[in-house]
């Protein structure tokens, strides 16, 4: 796999996250087109099942983006979010899938910059991880199967 | 009937008074003579005290400036005229040419690209040109071109494809009529190239504070990175010199205090700090830090302590560069040495005040408005916010020097006044030529779309150059087209405009649409323009999905188009996917109770009731004791010489005869529910303390502070010591014993600034020096001796100050380390020892008088009691919490309550009136609707899946979700917030967000991910 290209999902929150990747784009700040982001109203609002639910269908890398701290609009929904990451991180690394593929990313709604330099990392950071392996191990069993 | 409030100035101020306005129902004409609004604020990096990022905080309230219906925006325009008087002026406003049409230019900076030489440089130290658009989320949303540079108009023309651009645009003059007028033009900066020892201008490394602030922004021409101007590389040592032009007697400079440095300093230095950490040292030059706004003291404490900033406090002569290093040498002398000292800094920031700049004294003049001697607009202390002509008002800088905070306050407060000019449009009345659609125009009824297949309706915007320019529309529309559920795929040219909102509401009509997905720009920007869109072709407003093919895809992906055109086409399938299990909501709309219930019947609790009660809202005005007055009752004088008691006389006879007031005494709050426009609140009167509940739609609470009263320095045990409050009755009750005394000591910072009140108590300076220029005139010869630990003289007091010292009061310092003693002496004095720095020793005097200055303590049993009841939060020492501190700081943070005087922070009799003035203006804001609309975002609980587990419960932020009597998880949709918190933690699926389902949220990532496996 010379040019794997990861398939990214970044959820961003509708306050913070959200609104810095409107501002990179104000800026035209680029940054790669593997990461497609599904706005939540609330970091807090992303539940352990949808993160997994990606990497079940073959996500690469997920990231969960909210307020810096102490920022939040909901009080502490960011650090709620964070915990429930890190738990899935564990879970993660249990089922051989591994834990660094998703991370918790903050920023304010200013951080165009932030925005952009981030999806830039962790899909640098993907790209060395590898793909998903459930993709390699579904591609094993077709070609056994075949 | 003329129902329009001109807002001069499209600040921070400016952009408050005129949202104020306008959601009170009113039509605002909002001038700036910049080429887009947003003000001083929108220049800053991050705002103290929270060093939160600044544009974030002020960009939604700039957008919602430039989307709100009743607000017209004109840029690049002033005053030239004014005639006639309150509620009937004629105005006569020019606007010069921007050159640009800004409904058709979308930003998208091709213009610029290719002539950048048109473009207009904003001052100081932001060279990234790009935009005459000051900052990235300007409003108006467009470029703006000085033709006076431009050489091939005819080229320029040619780029814009979008026709923008207007090569013979004019200056054009209207007249208007309006009914009052606000000022919030702000203030200049002083400029410090006028003070020659400090080399600004002359040396790249010293900066003003501003420009520091832009070299730390990330929209600043390093682009956030701290580097010095000279040689780009990372300072290590900063020094901050305080009080440049203001406080200073010199001609060029100011002699008032410009009131918001000290905390400007404090932020840069504690934000360098914060991002460097032990790589940078920072000093900062200082007279006295003035940090008495809320909880400034705490950040002057945490700056000094948890950062390790360093304070020195001595005014520098001079800044010396040294040789060729870029590095710069400061000479000072403290206290503390004889000889002059020296350090070598890589950078110095100057800390410069604010001044009235000429073309705001020449509006002046065209308004017929009075100026004080520093040029700022003359108000009256108990009127803080009107000028010297009827329906005239001034909010902000231009009325003293002051942080945003008391600006946003003065803001309301203005608006409140203004609006007494004119009636509230009836939404029926209102027609607006600029919007799309026809406003009269009801609503068609919505169609029922349940149990219908899905069939949505694509439309791709080319947004002119911005999408279209960088993709091939027509393939995205085609790819839509062969998606499951979608019956029409088409593309539309600039989908906001006029004719493509009229073309998308024809088809969803003709092709029996149920679903629309908008492949256009933000959501943030555009959805409430395209609901409305699908509103009226029979949809409920929910069935529509935004993907964001331009914001986060063609304007970050334009170097690689084809990547960019797979990204939009993932974008829109996911979009596809989620709407096609959209559902119809309905917005939670409440009737709205149009009472008022204010609570606390001191100066800030009456003035709000008069003033809501003269709209013609009925009061209910709830005051725990027998007395209506409050702590104000006690005060004679303010330091401008007013009689507070004829004030307050008036002011108690006005409210008890007002028809639309009803004062209930000896009054305590025992019970509370309800929401917004429709609240209940138990209330326990009179001598039988007899229940009864009053159903109102908004509260103040204007409950108050208590004059503290420590047991320190013999107070109550010596009969020569007394409080700052004591003593100003004391002086105009007996003048003659005040005239015997040989010596006076007055001691500040008691019971303030100090573990057990940690706050500054903002008032006691003033009254030190109130109290001392009285004494003073009564008996030239005593001896005055204020002690102090910095003299918090802020704004114009800094005269009085200056004043009391030309007329030998003689000021002392201590420091905490060295307190002042004192013990009884004979004759009914007592005797006060005190370290003279000055002198280097130790000095006794015995004093006739001792005034303490003891300033303020929250109302802690009453605060906690109120905040119990309504839910409200309070800070640490036991003030109401506003819902954000620079933004809304009138505003608490349970929606319908608001918050007045000494209640919210320590303050002087004119600030209490201004933030009741402020209260009433938020509160008539809220009840000028007559339904509330609380949207349609809510968690929703399937009580059959419930199993009472209490998790969400307790993940709550709101406290909302309670077990209800069939036992399973309730939420009140009037209460609840959207944030999905408990939806996301329920372990048995029960709950669901409105708009943001699990179905929904899972059916985008499984159509992102299609095929991958």
């Amino acid at each position: 796999m010379d040019h794997f290209s990861p398939v990214i999902v970044a959820f961003c929150c509708h306050y913070c996250a959200y609104t810095a990747a409107d501002m990179a784009g104000s800026m035209r700040l680029s940054y790669p087109s593997n990461v497609k982001i599904i706005r939540v109203p609330c970091s807090g609002k992303v539940s352990a099942l949808h993160i997994m639910r990606a990497f079940q269908k073959g996500a690469d890398g997920v990231y969960v983006a909210g307020c810096l701290e102490g920022d939040c609009h909901f009080k502490d929904g960011n650090i709620k979010a964070a915990k429930r990451v890190a738990y899935v991180k564990k879970m993660l690394d249990e089922i051989g899938i591994g834990g660094e593929r998703v991370e918790v990313i903050r920023m304010s709604a200013g951080m165009g910059e932030r925005f952009a330099q981030s999806a830039k990392d962790f899909t640098e950071r993907i790209r060395k991880l590898g793909p998903n392996p459930v993709r390699a191990v579904l591609n094993q069993r077709e070609s056994a199967g075949a | 009937m003329n129902n329009k409030v001109l807002v001069i100035g499209g600040g921070i101020g400016g952009i408050k008074t005129a949202l104020d306005l306008a959601e009170a129902k009113r039509d605002v004409v909002l001038i700036d003579k910049a080429a887009s609004i947003g003000g001083l604020m929108t220049l800053l990096d991050r705002t103290f005290p929270t060093n939160n990022c600044d544009l974030c905080t002020v960009s939604p309230h700039l957008s919602e400036s430039g989307r709100e219906l009743h607000i017209e925006l004109m840029t690049l325009t002033q005053l030239t005229r004014v005639e006639g008087e309150a509620g009937n002026f004629k105005v006569t406003l020019k606007t010069d040419p921007r050159f640009i049409d800004p409904a058709k230019c979308t930003a998208c900076g091709e213009c610029h690209k290719k002539f950048p030489e048109c473009v207009r440089f904003t001052p100081g130290l932001d060279h990234r040109a790009p935009t005459c658009m000051r900052y990235p989320q300007a409003t108006p949303y467009a470029y703006s071109i000085d033709m006076t540079r431009c050489r091939n108009i005819e080229a320029l023309v040619e780029v814009c494809k979008d026709g923008a651009i207007i090569p013979d645009d004019i200056a054009k003059v209207v007249e208007l009529d309006v009914s009052a007028i606000v000022l919030t033009p702000g203030a200049a900066l002083f400029h410090p190239g006028i003070l020659e020892n400090f080399g600004y201008g002359k040396y790249p490394n010293v900066v003003t504070s501003l420009e520091y602030e832009r070299i730390l922004s990330a929209s600043g021409p390093s682009l956030g990175a701290l580097v010095r101007p000279s040689d780009g590389k990372p300072p290590k040592k900063i020094a901050w010199i305080q009080c440049v032009g203001s406080r200073n007697t010199n001609q060029v400079a100011a002699p008032y205090c410009s009131s918001a440095c000290c905390m400007f300093a404090l932020k840069e230095a504690i934000v360098t700090k914060e991002r460097f950490q032990n790589d940078i040292e920072t000093v900062i030059f200082y007279m006295d830090i003035r940090t008495s706004g809320k909880d400034y003291e705490l950040y002057y404490q945490r700056a000094k302590n948890e950062y390790g900033i360093e304070f020195v406090r001595s005014r520098p002569h001079s800044v010396i560069p040294v040789g060729e290093t870029g590095n710069l040498s400061i000479t000072y002398s403290t206290d503390q040495s004889d000889m002059p000292l020296k350090d070598v800094f890589d950078m110095v920031v100057l800390s410069t005040g604010f001044q009235v700049p000429a073309d705001l004294v020449e509006l002046a003049g065209r308004l017929g408005i009075q100026l004080n001697e520093h040029n700022f607009v003359e108000t009256r202390s108990f009127d803080p916010v009107s000028t010297s002509r009827e329906g005239v008002f001034v909010a902000g800088l231009f009325q003293s020097p002051k942080d945003i905070p008391e600006t946003m306050v003065q803001a309301s407060a203005a608006a409140c006044l203004a609006s007494n000019y004119q009636e509230a449009i009836k939404e029926a009345d209102k027609t607006d030529d600029e919007y799309p659609f026809d406003e009269e125009e009801e609503l068609p009824s919505e169609r029922d779309v349940s149990g219908e297949e899905a069939r949505i309706g694509v439309f791709v915007c080319d947004c002119g150059y911005n999408i279209g320019g960088v993709i091939d529309v027509d393939r995205i529309v085609e790819y839509a087209g062969n998606l499951p559920g979608v019956a029409v795929s088409e593309m539309v040219g600039h989908g906001c405009s006029r004719e493509a909102l009229a073309h998308i509401r024809e088809v969803i009509v003709e092709k029996k649409l149920n679903r629309v997905v908008m492949g256009a720009c933000s959501p943030r920007t555009h959805e409430t323009l395209f609901q409305d869109t699908i509103q009226r072709a029979g949809l409920n407003k929910y069935l529509l999905e935004m993907a964001n093919i331009r914001d986060q895809d063609t304007w970050v992906h334009s170097d690689t188009p084809e990547e960019s055109i797979d990204k939009a086409k993932d974008l829109i399938r996911m979009a596809v996917s989620s709407a096609a299990l959209s559902r119809p909501l309905t917005d939670h709309l409440l009737p709205m109770n149009k009472d008022i219930l204010v609570v606390g019947g001191g100066v800030a609790g009456m003035s709000a009731a008069l003033n809501l009660a003269d709209k013609g809202y009925k009061v209910y005005l709830v005051e725990r004791s027998g007395t209506l007055g409050g702590l104000a009752r006690h005060i004679r004088r303010t330091l401008e010489g007013d009689d507070v008691q004829r004030h307050m006389s008036d002011l108690i006879q006005r409210t008890i005869n007002h028809e639309n007031v009803q004062v209930l005494l000896n009054a305590v709050i025992v019970d509370h529910s309800g929401m917004p426009g429709m609240f209940r609140t138990g209330i326990q009167s009179g001598p039988r303390l007899a229940y009864r509940q009053i159903n109102h739609g908004a509260t103040i609470l204007a409950t108050g502070a208590l004059a503290n009263r420590p047991r320190e320095y013999l107070l109550d045990e010596h009969e020569a010591v007394m409080t700052q409050l004591d003593l100003d009755g004391f002086i105009e009750d007996h003048p003659d014993r005040v005239k015997a005394w040989h010596n006076v000591v007055m001691i500040q910072c008691v019971g303030s600034r100090c573990p057990e009140n940690p706050n500054c108590s903002r008032i006691c300076c003033q009254s030190a020096v109130k109290n001392a220029l009285r004494i003073r005139k009564l008996n030239p010869e005593a001896n005055i001796f204020v002690l102090y630990r910095d003299m918090r003289t802020y704004g114009f007091q800094e005269d009085y100050y200056r004043r009391a010292r030309e007329q030998g009061v003689v000021f002392v310092r201590y420091g905490l380390e060295d307190r002042p003693s004192v013990e009884a002496g004979e004759d009914q004095q007592v005797e006060v020892s005190f370290y003279e720095p000055v002198l280097g020793r130790k000095i006794t005097c015995l004093a006739d008088c001792l005034a303490l200055s003891t300033g303020f303590v929250s109302d802690d049993e009453s605060t906690e009691d109120l905040s119990a009841i309504f839910h409200l939060n309070r800070t640490v020492d036991g003030y109401f919490l506003e819902d954000h501190v620079k933004l809304r700081p009138v505003d608490l943070s349970v929606p319908g309550f608001f918050v007045a005087g000494t209640a919210h922070s320590p303050k002087d009799i004119s600030e209490s009136i201004a933030q009741a003035q402020a209260a009433a203006g938020r509160a008539q804001t809220l009840l000028a609707k007559d339904v509330i609309n609380l949207g349609a975002s809510v968690a929703r609980v399937d009580g059959e899946k419930c199993a009472a587990c209490l998790i969400c419960v307790r993940i709550c932020p709101f406290d909302v979700p309670f077990i209800n009597a069939d036992g399973y998880s309730e939420i009140d949709p009037a209460k609840c917030h959207g944030c999905g918190l408990c939806a996301a933690e329920c372990p048995a699926h029960a709950i669901q967000l409105m708009q943001y389902e699990d179905q929904q949220i899972m059916a985008k990532v499984d159509s992102l991910l299609e095929g991958i496996l």
